[in-house]
């Protein structure tokens, strides 16, 4: 096999490890790439991350500690380098009270140093939201992974959060949004008819 | 007597001084709320008042939520440089003005959310099938939400067994056909036993033959060396004790 089939063979293993989910949450750990790519598993990761930024996508890499850069114990995944549009929301999986309220959520976590209480949480979703509908996106935002939740009560951030957004970026974006006349959209006005 | 009054009334502050510490470490409240330097004044003071062994354990645990405290100060400051020191207050009164289009707007400017593939087999669709039947009726019958009807069961039923008896026939057949070709051989080539002049039978050939290596009716061999990957099949099916995944790149080693 030449070298440059030796490559191409490398860069579709490492796309498939890292575009198929193998575990419960997506994203592989450093030694998964190191077993299957070799000890130059960075370079294949290089190589692939230059492919897929032509495609909108990035390799994305997340330290277990940020002080100790151990590549190996790290773990690697594949996200948008682009931010979405509201017409992308749309037709996700996502709604746009759960995203508002996620956003929120977050934005009052990362204000307060990353902690807070579950209940200054829920006084703010609750200007927006019925309380049930508060308590049910928060409780979705913890079983994606965007929110962890203490015995106490005290919400944290979560590993997905760390690995999709940038903090600074939100605190300075709702700084600098303006207020719009809400306009329905017909999802929405879908949504609500059936709630 | 006054003396026992002034010692618990120190025991009681010193208590305080514990539990203030610990409520801002669970809570995650301000830690620049207490004034350090002002409670290990006082520390000091009633240690002084009170020398006996008793106010040196309790001395002891306030120094150490104290420098706790002192820890969440440094902790709480880098989070602050890191959001460039916005106000907690200013956040939550904008969060409470804007509307939530515009959140959303703001949340999505910087959300790069993962990007991964999820895959669902017949077999684990026909497990899901049978772990929702078996799951225990609701007191009354539904009222609300989706709802088999007896007809859709059926023909689910029927299109999963359908489904399963097609990939069990198939695996037979793979089955002989590979203990036919490794007959007096020591296994056979992975990509030379899959390959197939056409893509699609390429790649249901490996996705049958996954399920036979999951089964246990054949034993995968991988030679790094050689970059080799060898078939050897085993004459009936033998449990699985230590499972482990194997990714293999159709499109990397297809010929």
């Amino acid at each position: 096999m030449s070298s440059e089939e030796r490559i191409s063979r490398k860069l579709m293993i490492a796309a498939t490890m890292l575009f198929f989910k193998s575990h419960r949450s997506p994203g592989v750990r450093g030694w998964e790439l190191k077993n299957r790519l070799g000890k130059n598993y960075m370079k294949v990761l290089e190589l692939l991350n230059h492919k897929l930024n032509d495609l909108g996508l990035q390799i994305k890499t997340v330290f277990e500690d940020e002080s100790n850069q151990d590549l190996d114990r790290a773990r690697f995944y594949i996200t948008l380098t682009h931010s979405l549009t509201m017409s992308d929301l749309v037709t996700s999986d996502y709604r746009i009270d759960e995203v508002a309220a996620l956003a929120i959520a977050l934005s009052l976590i990362f204000s307060r140093g990353g902690k807070t209480s579950l209940r200054d949480v829920l006084e703010v979703l609750e200007t927006k939201f019925p309380k049930w509908k508060a308590e049910t996106y928060i409780e979705r935002a913890i079983r994606r992974g965007y929110i962890n939740k203490t015995e106490d009560d005290i919400l944290t951030v979560g590993w997905r959060t760390r690995v999709e957004l940038d903090q600074r970026e939100l605190l300075k974006a709702i700084l600098e949004a303006q207020p719009q006349q809400e306009k329905k959209t017909e999802k929405e006005i879908q949504e609500e008819k059936q709630e | 007597m006054s003396n026992k009054i002034v010692k618990k009334y120190s025991r009681e502050e010193i208590e305080r001084i514990i539990s203030i510490c610990e409520n801002i470490e669970k809570r995650g409240l301000d830690p620049f709320s207490v004034d350090v330097k002002e409670l290990l004044f006082k520390l000091r003071k009633m240690l002084g008042e009170n020398p006996d062994l008793e106010y040196y354990l309790l001395d002891a645990e306030t120094i150490y939520r104290i420098a706790t405290i002192i820890a969440l100060q440094h902790k709480w400051l880098t989070e602050k440089a890191k959001s460039l020191f916005i106000d907690s207050q200013l956040i939550s009164s904008r969060l409470t003005i804007l509307d939530k289009k515009s959140i959303v707007q703001a949340f999505l400017k910087a959300w790069r959310p993962i990007i991964s593939i999820s895959q669902l087999t017949p077999q684990r669709l026909h497990y899901g099938l049978e772990h929702f039947l078996r799951l225990p009726p609701r007191r009354d019958e539904r009222k609300y939400g989706w709802k088999f009807t007896d007809r859709e069961l059926e023909l689910s039923k029927i299109y999963l067994e359908k489904e399963r008896e097609e990939i069990e026939e198939k695996m037979k057949n793979l089955y002989s056909e590979l203990i036919e070709r490794a007959k007096e051989k020591d296994g056979v080539d992975y990509w030379e036993f899959i390959s197939k002049p056409s893509i699609n039978e390429t790649y249901d050939r490996a996705y049958i033959l996954s399920f036979l290596i999951s089964e246990g009716y054949v034993e995968v061999k991988k030679n790094p060396l050689k970059n080799e990957l060898r078939l050897i099949p085993n004459n009936q099916k033998v449990p699985r004790r230590n499972t482990t995944s194997l990714v293999i790149s159709l499109a990397g080693g297809a010929r």
